[in-house]
């Protein structure tokens, strides 16, 4: 074949088409993205939105990796509100066929000092099917046992919570729900007594 | 495009080929996003919106795009539709965008829109295209609507987000659940469409063997009298027509 055949065969034309409609496309997309982007400034007010249901100011913390993992999970986000509670987002592992659950963490403090958690809620799951029967509001019922180096469980020592039927998942909720209590107590809280001693 | 080809395509997406409950396609986002009425109706007004825009694109491109690429081109413009879609959700409707998950993306891979891109766009005018898109969409938003309502009053004891009362039965929010009123659904629709179908072809059966009487006939003074063996030959005549 020839180049001039080429330039006038079925192939050639397959190729422009499909070229034009993906440039097209491609080009379309680039300008909706940049009209319809949202920044991650907006994202934190919706997470603040969907825990307390109505904008707040907030104030974004920095931690080291290792500071924001622990045995429990990680914590992928620190917020300090303007009501003085702290937001942290954590994930728990060990769920239903090894899956995870993030979670949203508000931590109260009163005194300086770490007080207990005020709300839990749900961010996102991966391979949870029984995610309906869990319970949120199971944690913060609990304040008054969340002392010392007491965390949540499904069996032993600690706060014992366990939806049944949904064993697995609840203990990946407990994890996630436990990485931030462990984050709040040995670096979050320890991080804000130094910073108010110097 | 007439008023009887416009009833055909409404009658055809809404009813006769509903995608999910006739032809049970889409199924993937039928049980997964059917937890509740809200999620059905989201899922089925993104679906209807990019099954019009894809269908008008790809029946003005039809006699430009070649055959053997054909496809490719279709899954290219199908693609473009479902990010404008999800950029759209993720602005102004995130709660939507989040609970419609992965399930939103995987709009490129269902099979009603190709399947209505590759069967009728492909071949058809662009008004006709756009209002196939329409009742197909609608159709699918329907049916989506109707098997979330259930499995939310069932599940959750709540329509629409509103709580109806503490009674919930929990199989209904599981995956199990979600087959068990899809099929129950795709039975109930299919056994009223059947009665229907019958009656209808019944009538026009008895309408074919029973034709009015000739009254301009002279001859014919009783219409009842010559009409009998009218009637008569013209049945034999369906008769073997059926054989």
């Amino acid at each position: 074949m020839t180049v001039k055949q080429f330039f006038k065969s079925q192939a050639f034309k397959c190729i422009i088409v499909l070229l034009v409609i993906a440039l097209i496309s491609g080009g379309l997309l680039a300008i909706l993205n940049d009209v319809l982007y949202v920044s991650e400034e907006e994202r934190t007010m919706r997470a603040i939105e969907k825990v307390y249901g109505k904008e707040m100011k907030y104030e974004e913390l920095e931690f080291s990796a290792e500071e924001l993992k622990n045995d429990y999970g990680s914590i992928s986000k620190v917020y300090l509100l303007e009501n003085g509670n702290y937001l942290v987002q954590s994930t728990g592992g060990e769920g239903y066929k090894g899956g995870t659950i993030t979670v949203w963490v508000v931590l109260t403090s009163a005194d300086g000092e770490f007080s207990g958690i005020e709300k839990v809620v749900l961010e996102s799951y991966e391979k949870q099917t029984l995610m309906s029967k869990l319970s949120y509001d199971v944690y913060s019922a609990h304040n008054d046992e969340i002392t010392g180096d007491v965390y949540f469980t499904t069996s032993g020592d600690g706060i014992k919570v366990l939806i049944s039927g949904a064993t697995y998942s609840t203990n990946a909720l407990n994890n996630s729900v436990d990485c931030a209590l462990k984050f709040a107590r040995e670096v979050l809280f320890v991080a804000s007594a130094d910073e108010e001693v110097a | 495009m007439t008023g009887k080809r416009f009833k055909t395509i409404a009658f055809d997406g809404l009813l006769k080929n509903n995608p999910t409950l006739r032809l049970v396609l889409g199924t993937c986002p039928t049980l997964a996003l059917s937890t509740a009425a809200f999620n059905g109706i989201g899922m089925g007004l993104a679906v209807t919106f990019i099954l019009i825009c894809s269908n008008v694109l790809i029946s003005l491109l039809r006699k430009t795009i070649p055959n053997a690429v054909r496809i490719p081109a279709f899954v290219i413009i199908i693609a473009t539709f479902v990010t404008i879609v999800r950029m759209v959700l993720d602005k102004f409707i995130p709660s939507l965008y989040d609970s419609m998950g992965v399930y939103l993306p995987l709009i490129v891979v269902n099979c009603i829109i190709l399947g209505r891109a590759e069967s009728f766009a492909s071949k058809n005018k662009v008004l006709d295209s756009a209002c196939d898109g329409l009742f197909t969409g609608l159709g699918f938003t329907c049916a989506l609507t109707l098997i979330g309502a259930i499995r939310e009053i069932l599940g959750a004891g709540a329509i629409f987000g509103y709580t109806l009362w503490d009674f919930k039965i929990e199989f209904f929010t599981s995956s199990a659940g979600a087959f068990f009123v899809y099929g129950l659904s795709i039975a109930i629709f299919n056994a009223v469409y059947s009665k229907i179908e019958n009656v209808r072809r019944s009538k026009t059966f008895a309408l074919r063997i029973m034709p009015k009487p000739d009254v301009s006939a002279p001859d014919n003074l009783d219409p009842d009298a010559g009409n009998e063996e009218n009637a008569n030959a013209t049945a034999e005549a369906t008769a073997k027509e059926v054989k």
